[in-house]
């Protein structure tokens, strides 16, 4: 979705991202601390084919659900629009 | 009433008060006399031993904690006989039955092989969804040599050189006393295992079936 920013000024460090579903801030608590993975494809093929950038979601971004994750690199601006996996680990259920 | 003593540190472990000003002010001296002869001939010696303290500050070491090691708590949902939900590694997607929490914090647990290709294992609690299903496992009964121990890596009998290098593209040689091993514990614990699975009606399909979401399910919602 994006990364963090204020108007004028964005701190890529920090990815917005929306998950699927999730429209309130109350529900976000069960997806804290899930490790997030950004899958995309190199050009050559082989086992370097697919890449991941792994993360996991911090904290809550406002009221609808959206939701601030860090991952090991920072997010490639392509990634912006592009879809996530959240994975269901580390689980507290 | 949290007993305090009536002696003012004046530093770490001296008082201003010696020893007979504190007889008398803690109250000592009217119990004097009144135990049996026996007490009085225990009591003689250890007063002679903390007679003198060391002149200069002994400092305790502060309490290890390195060797107090109890296994994590279990989450609330996990108990003997639940059915896991594995969420990554080899067996994502399936679902198991938790038989005991090993003393490293692991979770032991079975498919049972038979069922779902699970064999005896050890998984992580974060990496588990705990169900509310539950299996009656009493009378399972886990071979006690079964511990985190038994999970270490066996290595294979080393090749020389030569051997190795032909015998490179080859499947690795599993150690044949290993794999017997497993299967006969294997073996041992799934026949009560499966009794009980096979007690419940759909249950053995249940655990064949792998857990997955789909579009528009949301695991926040869901109640396992």
């Amino acid at each position: 979705m994006g990364y963090k920013r204020g108007l004028r000024n964005q701190y890529a460090h920090t990815a917005l991202l929306k998950l699927e579903n999730v429209n309130d801030r109350k529900d976000v608590d069960f997806y804290l601390g899930k490790r997030v993975a950004y899958i995309y494809s190199g050009k050559k093929s082989g086992e370097k084919k697919h890449r991941v950038i792994w993360g996991k979601i911090m904290r809550a971004h406002g009221n609808s659900g959206t939701v601030r994750a860090k991952f090991r690199t920072n997010l490639p601006p392509k990634a912006i629009g592009q879809k996530v996996r959240v994975m269901l680990y580390p689980s507290t259920i | 009433m949290v007993k305090t003593s009536r002696n003012i540190p004046l530093s770490r472990g001296i008082g201003l008060y010696g020893r007979s000003k504190m007889f008398k002010r803690s109250g000592k001296w009217k119990f004097v006399n009144k135990g049996g002869p026996k007490k009085a001939a225990v009591e003689a010696p250890k007063e002679l031993k903390t007679r003198f303290y060391p002149a200069d500050d002994v400092k305790k070491p502060l309490p290890s904690r390195k060797n107090k090691h109890k296994p994590t708590k279990l989450k609330a949902t996990i108990t003997p006989g639940t059915v896991l939900i594995i969420l990554a590694g080899r067996f994502r997607g399936k679902r198991v039955v938790f038989l005991k929490q090993l003393e490293s914090g692991l979770l032991l647990v079975s498919g049972p092989f038979k069922i779902n290709g699970v064999p005896l294992r050890r998984v992580n609690q974060a990496y588990v969804i705990g169900t509310s299903t539950k299996v009656d496992v009493s009378s399972v009964k886990v071979p006690e040599h079964v511990n985190d121990a038994y999970f270490a890596r066996v290595s294979s009998d080393a090749q020389d050189g030569e051997e190795a290098l032909f015998a490179q593209g080859a499947a690795p040689k599993i150690n044949e006393e290993w794999l017997a091993k497993r299967k006969a514990d294997q073996k041992e614990v799934d026949t009560a295992l499966l009794k009980a699975v096979k007690a419940v009606p759909l249950l053995k399909q249940y655990l064949n079936a792998k857990f997955s979401l789909t579009n528009g399910q949301a695991p926040h919602e869901m109640k396992f």
